[in-house]
């Protein structure tokens, strides 16, 4: 009998709570959205002042002046082509004054490509520029020319994807050139021209890797200060980007780079620290190595610290990721990062709790995630939790935040109300919690993420109305998702093509709201 | 399956039987394709078929259904003895499929687009590499020619691939899966999009003719449906960095008219509404998902959507656009820029321009309401209306008061009364307004479940006043057929709020609900029916039920009456609702002579005639409910109605099993079982035809009728033992026993039959049985030992033990094989135990190994000490164990034989019903039991037991055992 259709059959549920508790969850290593990083800092960065400071000759003080002209493109364009031919020719002379020549041709290039927002790059290109400028790179060249060489590229490097790769020629003698003998101007320059290559894209950012990139980069970053070190750990950040995690497990074990980064964090003014946090970001992001050594050193401590004293959002961002990172990694860490009762833990939830308050939704939203991870733990995080100032927010944030806030704030909240899984893999209910963050309110905020489009929501809104049913005291649940209309939300999955959710809804109406055939039995 | 013109032939031939009226050629012919569908190349022929340009367009829709039925079943890896579509038939059905799909007309192509889906839903991407680049270059070369026929096809099919990223959940592997093909279609859906939006506005000028238009509209539809696949999960980088491009083009649409296509026919506007509701979709995904990178175009969205609406809520039959644009308000309403609803006076508007003009009846609502009752209802009363334009207007006010509660309800409650004067300044004319009125309140207020016992609320009404003054007058109204909508509205209301109506208030209206019952119109009589079902299940606090047998005393006969006369109404024949009313008034009334006798008349006439052509599944379950819980309460009132009913209901159930209604099959066995449980021994004479159709094996094959069968054997076995041991009956029933218990797939049911024979039989009449039976169950366990069987063996060899001791066991066990009993005790018995799940599994289990251990001279013998010793370990890991430490799960196999050969499944009676029985009521609490049979054992050899225990038990275990004792007073000696 074709019984599928009636209201009365409908298959088990077959989860119950499921993964809401106690599951930590890592950022989702695939992603098919932008990289959230370029609208703060740009992946590719553009030259326009010499590394060497203030820059050394006549042409760039009146940078600032010539910038505010619009050129016409096509005659910047002409410009730069000729430019090129000069160099050409410049490259070609043997005679007297020979290097000066170069250099100055090298110089008139250079400023032609830092000097609008949209250097000239693609006539660059066509005109040829690269073999006279990998030419001019050769070993035991001045200075001064190579200085010139390595901004050029660097803003080449700037452009667009094709722009790039064009570079390709150019890595190994630019890998060479921020070799220890390098002057710190070249070697800057060069690494920042390597880091544009790095931002382009796994493909480059391999072959950069392959080419030794690597090692001259972080040995960059281990002295105290200095625009060098920035520049090196921002190149570095790109280069250990993934998706592959090898770059980043070899970074961390080159020695002195964690001594590096926890003296970076602790000392270093909020543009240094903001780099090296980045390089901290995709370290434990991708690098279970890395992970384990950073928590076991004072890099929790310190970003900790750096949460609550800086406003910097640039700084903030990198900062609060890496700290979600660390806490995200396997639950032994979080145990023995987060001791409860703790002052670290104390701090940690401290800082978060300002994350949430801030204006900025990327703050809102890492912060809620790291607290959906701390509140995994176990039952003593938990509690930490629920007696702290981060409840308050959540609940309001669960009600009147953006969608992807809410959605994070619900894990955190679905979190605290479910105990770590026991033997049988089910997880046990924290009735007190459940009670009290539903006599606040967070009820209909769950309903409402049953109704949103994404599955995911949906499932945690599911699985968060299934605690209420079955773990309110007295019976209460059922009457108290009827009243947020939860019953309605749920009928909305009758036929929905997700069988896991439609399972989970039905089940769910079935076994709490179902007919009762028992009645007659009762009357008699 | 060899592709020749043979084939053809007897293929075309079959399919065009199976579309037979006839059943005899029509069971033929699909009997025919089932089994040929086991060939190898069966679906590739299927396709070829269907290719055939020279076969008959139906037998080529016939052909691509099943084509399309056949991979859904078998494209599936499968285990390898069972695979039925090979490798090298699969690559050559996907290098057929995209052409032909391409070049096949729309009906046929539909079918093979779903194919095409089931084969990408295992094969795409990894194992169908070249689909997508294929499709791609196929729509560049169409795109080239502006080959729109084509171009649909591609997009249909593209669309048809990725609609899983729509609902599945966000895993790596289904975002590896969506990058390949953001990486893939991305850029050529933006350019077809986009080329394809300046044909629009060429054609579109002056002089563009509807024809050019509609292949246009439909590709930008397609487009707009692919946007909202793969932008459903997150919004992805392409898009993002072209959300200008799109956007542009998708306000054009929701801004501009197109007189040209719109005014060519109804169909016209229809194609223009629907790419404007695919954008409305798709820019509620935006807003619900990405609002922040959205945000710079809402205002111009919002503007765009609410003027639209102000033009689509004037007009019918354009729901699917009023229901997306509104549902896009409702996302806004609710999202954090909910503020463009604050100004002045905008909620106000809204009521009045979108959510009232919704609301109002149309004329489709009163044909659908005359026309097709069933419709109307599941969208009107049973949540089905979550897309109809009254109850998404609904929504959109529910959404707007999350965040403006004070206002909406002001203006709501307002709005109501002034629909309320206008229709009592002139009722004939404006009665539409109070269906409003009540609809709003209705659909506003909180869905209540079914049976529970809290209440309905809402903040716009008082609602007993409004029940007095609005609905009240409805459901008193002298004339049931004036306003046939209004008064279901008002039934509606007072099921809606049952609750909160006082009970005499509701008794008084009794009588008015009876009255009801009697109109024609299909609704209304529904609508009373289920009004009174619904009554009848209300609770008071403490879980008391607030209308009892006397209440309905009075109007019980006329009640009956006309609830059998609703069914004799047209269209109401297998009116579900009334027959859930029948069930439900006679599992509460004092059923009577008086109402035994014409309601079994009845029942039994309406059976007879469902069972010429079973269609309504729900109706025929509450009708057998209804039969079953007539049947119990009547004779548990007046024994002596037990043969009136067996009178009447043996011709119907012997015309289900005579006829093969295979539907009914396990409602006629449950109904049986329950009659002969009600019979006091010795069982009529006329059961004995039922007890020979019981024992042909052929019905036992069917899965779904197993526990019915088992359920009526046992109660023949309870009921009749001795007709059992007649005539070898006995020894056919342990045949099927047999039969059963040698697949893995119906184990579960043979040791039903044979625990039901062993409990309910003497050992002297079952003793000569015993080795075939020891031979069957160990020739399986030989022959393949799955956990399911361990534990069903041992549960048996338990069953047994109690009930005919453990000399019997032994004896019975070691006549097959000397020494057999060791032997299973050791390598099933005491390894197995612990598996155990289920409480009176537990306690049966437990308490027969307390017996074993303390009676046994296998384990009593002095030099099985350390047999004794694992024994009792076994037996405490059992008991002092939670379920989930104690078992691992068995990885579930997959059950072929389940899927094939029948279609209908077991559906258990709850009236019929019987209680699972624990065959051990004397032992209370198998731990008790296990340390007072100990410590008596003990006590009979101080000293002897603790020494084994201590060097043969687990420490935990001992630990575990000492408790025991302990908390039971029974220490060991």
């Amino acid at each position: 009998m074709a019984d599928e259709n009636s209201p009365h059959r409908r298959d088990p549920i077959k989860s119950s709570v499921g993964n809401v508790a106690a599951q930590r969850r890592r950022q989702s290593a695939i992603s098919v959205g932008k990289e959230r990083r370029e609208s703060l800092v740009r992946a590719k960065r553009f030259c326009r002042v010499s590394v060497s400071g203030g820059g050394g000759d006549d042409g760039d003080i009146s940078l600032d002046h010539e910038m505010v002209i619009d050129e016409e493109d096509s005659i910047l364009e002409a410009q730069t082509s000729s430019a090129v031919q000069e160099l050409q020719t410049a490259v070609a002379f043997q005679g007297k004054g020979a290097m000066q020549k170069r250099v100055n041709a090298l110089r008139e290039l250079r400023r032609l490509l830092s000097r609008s927002e949209y250097p000239p790059v693609e006539a660059a290109l066509k005109a040829g520029a690269i073999p006279l400028l990998v030419q001019c790179l050769s070993f035991g060249s001045p200075d001064e020319q190579l200085l010139e060489v390595a901004w050029c590229l660097t803003n080449i490097a700037a452009g667009k994807p094709e722009e790039t790769r064009a570079l390709s020629p150019a890595l190994p003698l630019l890998i060479a050139h921020i070799g220890e003998k390098s002057s710190l101007p070249v070697a800057e320059q060069c690494a920042w021209a390597l880091g544009n290559v790095a931002g382009e894209g796994e493909e480059l950012r391999n072959i950069l890797l392959s080419q030794g990139a690597l090692l001259p980069l972080a040995r960059m970053m281990l002295p105290n200060k200095g625009s060098t070190v920035r520049t090196a750990a921002w190149a570095l950040s790109n280069l250990i980007k993934g998706p592959e995690q090898k770059a980043a497990t070899e970074l961390i074990r080159i020695e002195g780079v964690l001594d590096a980064i926890v003296r970076h964090l602790k000392k270093a003014d909020e543009e240094l620290a903001t780099e090296v946090a980045w390089v901290v970001v995709y370290l434990s992001a991708l690098s279970n190595v890395a992970t384990s050594m950073l928590v076991k050193s004072d890099v929790v401590q310190l970003l900790v610290e750096r949460l609550a004293s800086s406003n910097s959002l640039q700084l903030l961002i990198p900062v609060l990721r890496s700290l979600g990172n660390l806490v995200a990694g396997d639950s032994r860490t979080t145990c023995s990062l987060l001791v409860p009762g703790h002052e670290i833990t104390d701090s940690v939830i401290t800082v978060l709790v300002k994350c949430l308050k801030s204006e900025h939704r990327v703050l809102k939203k890492e912060a809620a995630w790291v607290l959906s991870n701390i509140a995994a733990g176990s039952v003593e995080h938990k509690q930490s939790i629920f007696s702290s100032e981060a409840l308050p927010l959540l609940l309001r944030l669960l009600s009147s935040s953006p969608f992807d806030i809410r959605k994070e704030v619900a894990y955190a909240l679905g979190n605290i109300c479910v105990g770590p899984a026991e033997g049988d893999g089910r997880p046990k209910l924290i009735v007190e919690h459940l009670v009290s963050l539903v006599k606040n309110g967070c009820l209909s905020g769950f309903v409402e993420l049953i109704r949103s489009a994404d599955t995911e929501a949906a499932r945690l809104g599911l699985q968060f109305i299934e605690l209420v049913l079955r773990g309110m005291p007295n019976g209460e649940g059922p009457k108290l998702v009827e009243q947020e209309d939860g019953i309605d939300a749920m009928e909305m999955y009758q036929f929905h093509e997700n069988e896991d959710l439609r399972n989970m809804a039905n089940g769910l109406v079935d076994k709490y709201f179902g007919e009762d055939y028992g009645l007659e039995e009762s009357s008699s | 399956m060899e592709w020749n013109q043979e084939t053809l032939q007897s293929l075309s031939q079959c399919f065009l039987n199976t579309l037979s009226p006839s059943p005899v050629p029509r069971r033929q012919a699909e009997a025919f394709l089932s089994s040929a569908s086991e060939q190898p190349n069966y679906g590739l022929a299927v396709l070829r078929l269907v290719a055939e340009p020279t076969v008959d367009d139906q037998i080529r829709q016939a052909a691509a259904v099943n084509f399309k039925n056949h991979l859904r079943l078998w494209w599936a890896p499968s285990p390898a003895d069972t695979t039925r579509i090979l490798d090298p038939e699969k690559d050559q059905i996907k290098s057929l499929i995209v052409p032909l799909m391409l070049s096949s007309s729309p009906r046929i192509q539909s079918q093979l687009s779903e194919a095409l889906a089931v084969i990408s839903k295992h094969d795409f991407p990894q194992s169908w590499p070249n689909l997508l680049p294929d499709l791609v270059s196929n729509l560049q070369k169409a795109s080239a020619s502006s080959d729109y026929t084509s171009i649909n096809g591609i997009l249909g099919t593209a669309n048809s691939i990725f609609k899983k990223f729509r609902y599945q959940y966000k895993t790596n592997d289904l975002l590896l899966d969506l990058k390949y093909c953001l990486d893939n279609f991305a850029k050529p859906l933006l350019d077809i999009f986009l080329k394809t939006a300046q044909l629009i506005d060429v054609a579109a000028g002056p002089g563009g003719a509807a024809e050019a238009l509609r292949p246009l509209f439909e590709s930008q539809r397609l487009c707009c449906r692919l946007f909202y696949s793969l932008n459903f999960q997150e919004l992805p980088e392409f898009f993002e960095d072209h959300m200008t491009e799109w956007m542009t083009e998708f306000q054009k649409y929701l801004t501009s008219s197109y007189p040209a296509l719109e005014s060519s026919g109804p169909d016209g506007l229809t194609l223009v509404d629907e790419l404007r509701s695919a954008v409305c979709e798709n820019i509620t995904l935006y807003m619900e998902k990405n609002e922040e990178e959205f945000q710079g175009y809402l205002n111009k969205f919002a503007t765009a959507v609410w003027s639209l609406l102000g033009e689509v809520a004037q007009s019918p039959s354009r729901d699917r656009l009023a229901i997306t644009a509104i549902k896009f308000l409702t996302t806004v309403s609710t999202s954090v820029h909910h503020t463009l609803f604050a100004g002045d006076g905008v909620i106000q508007q809204i009521c009045q321009t979108i959510v009232i003009p919704n609301v109002r009846l149309r004329e489709e609502d009163e044909e659908l309401f005359e026309m097709n009752y069933v419709e109307f209802i599941r969208r009107d009363m049973e949540g089905s209306d979550l897309d109809t334009r009254r109850r998404i207007a609904c929504e959109l006010f529910k959404g707007i008061a999350a965040n403006y509660k004070a206002q909406v309800t002001s203006i709501l409650s307002a709005q109501i009364q002034n629909l309320l004067s206008s229709f009592a300044t002139n009722p004939d004319a404006n009665w539409k307004d109070k269906d409003c009125a009540i609809y709003l309140v209705v659909s506003l207020a909180t869905k209540r479940a079914a049976g529970g016992s809290a209440s309905a609320t809402t903040d716009l009404i008082d609602v007993e006043r409004f029940f007095n003054t609005v609905i009240v007058p409805e459901l008193q109204s002298q004339s049931i057929k004036e306003f046939p909508m209004l008064k279901a509205g008002a039934l509606k209301f007072f099921t809606m709020f049952r609750n909160h109506i006082p009970k005499g208030v509701a008794l008084g209206l009794f009588p008015d609900l009876v009255r009801f019952l009697s109109s024609e119109s299909n609704v209304v009589h529904s609508y009373a029916a289920s009004c009174i079902e619904k009554l009848l299940l209300v609770k008071d606090e403490g879980g008391r039920v607030r209308y009892t047998s006397a209440d309905i005393s009075s109007v019980l006969l006329p009640l009956m009456n006309n609830l059998f006369a609703a069914l004799r109404f047209p269209e109401s024949e297998e009116n579900q609702y009334v027959m859930k009313c029948i069930m439900r008034v006679l599992g509460v009334a004092d059923i009577s002579q008086g109402v035994a006798a014409p309601s079994i008349a009845g029942l039994t006439s309406i059976l007879n005639e469902v069972c010429k052509n079973p269609k309504n599944p729900v109706f025929n379950h509450y009708l057998f409910e209804s039969v079953a819980v007539l049947v119990r309460r009547a004779s548990e009132r007046d024994p002596s109605l037990i043969s009136t009913f067996e009178a009447s209901l043996f011709p119907s159930l012997e015309m289900i099993l005579a006829n093969d209604v295979t539907e009914f099959f396990s409602y006629a066995f449950q109904l049986l079982a329950q009659l002969v449980e009600l019979n006091r021994p010795p069982i009529p004479a006329s059961y004995m035809p039922v007890f020979t159709i019981l024992l042909s094996p052929d019905l036992w094959n069917r899965s779904s009728n197993v526990p019915a069968l088992v359920r009526l054997l046992q109660a023949f076995l309870q009921k009749a033992p001795h007709e059992l041991n007649r005539e070898e009956r006995l020894s056919l029933v342990l045949g099927i026993f047999s039969r059963l218990v040698a697949s893995p797939s119906t184990e579960e049911q043979g040791f039903y039959v044979l625990n039901t024979v062993i409990e309910s039989l003497d050992y002297g009449v079952i003793a000569t049985y015993m080795v075939n039976i020891w031979h069957a169950l160990f020739t399986r366990l030989h022959k393949k030992r799955t956990v399911k069987f361990l534990k069903s063996l041992l549960i048996f060899m338990s069953l047994f033990l109690v009930k005919h001791g453990s000399v019997h066991l032994v004896d019975s066990m070691n006549a097959v094989q000397a020494g057999i009993f060791i032997m299973i005790l050791e390598q099933i018995w005491i390894p197995s135990l612990k598996l155990i799940t289920g409480s009176i599994e537990l306690k049966l289990t437990a308490v027969a190994s307390t017996k074993l251990l303390c009676e046994c001279p296998v384990l009593l013998d002095a030099t099985a000490a350390q047999r004794w010793g694992k024994m009792l370990d076994s037996i405490v890991i059992l008991l002092s164990r939670p379920e989930e430490d104690r078992v691992e799960e068995e990885p579930e196999v997959p059950d072929l034989a389940e899927n094939v050969g029948y279609t209908a499944a077991f559906v258990s009676l709850y009236n019929a019903g019987k209680k699972e029985e624990d065959p051990l009521k004397e032992v209370r609490d198998p731990k008790e039991f296990l340390v007072a049979s100990l410590a008596r054992l003990s006590a009979l050899s101080p000293g002897k037991y603790p020494q084994i225990i201590a060097e043969t038990l687990d420490a935990a275990n001992q630990n575990a055992l000492f408790q025991f004792c302990n908390s039971y007073n029974c220490p060991l000696v």
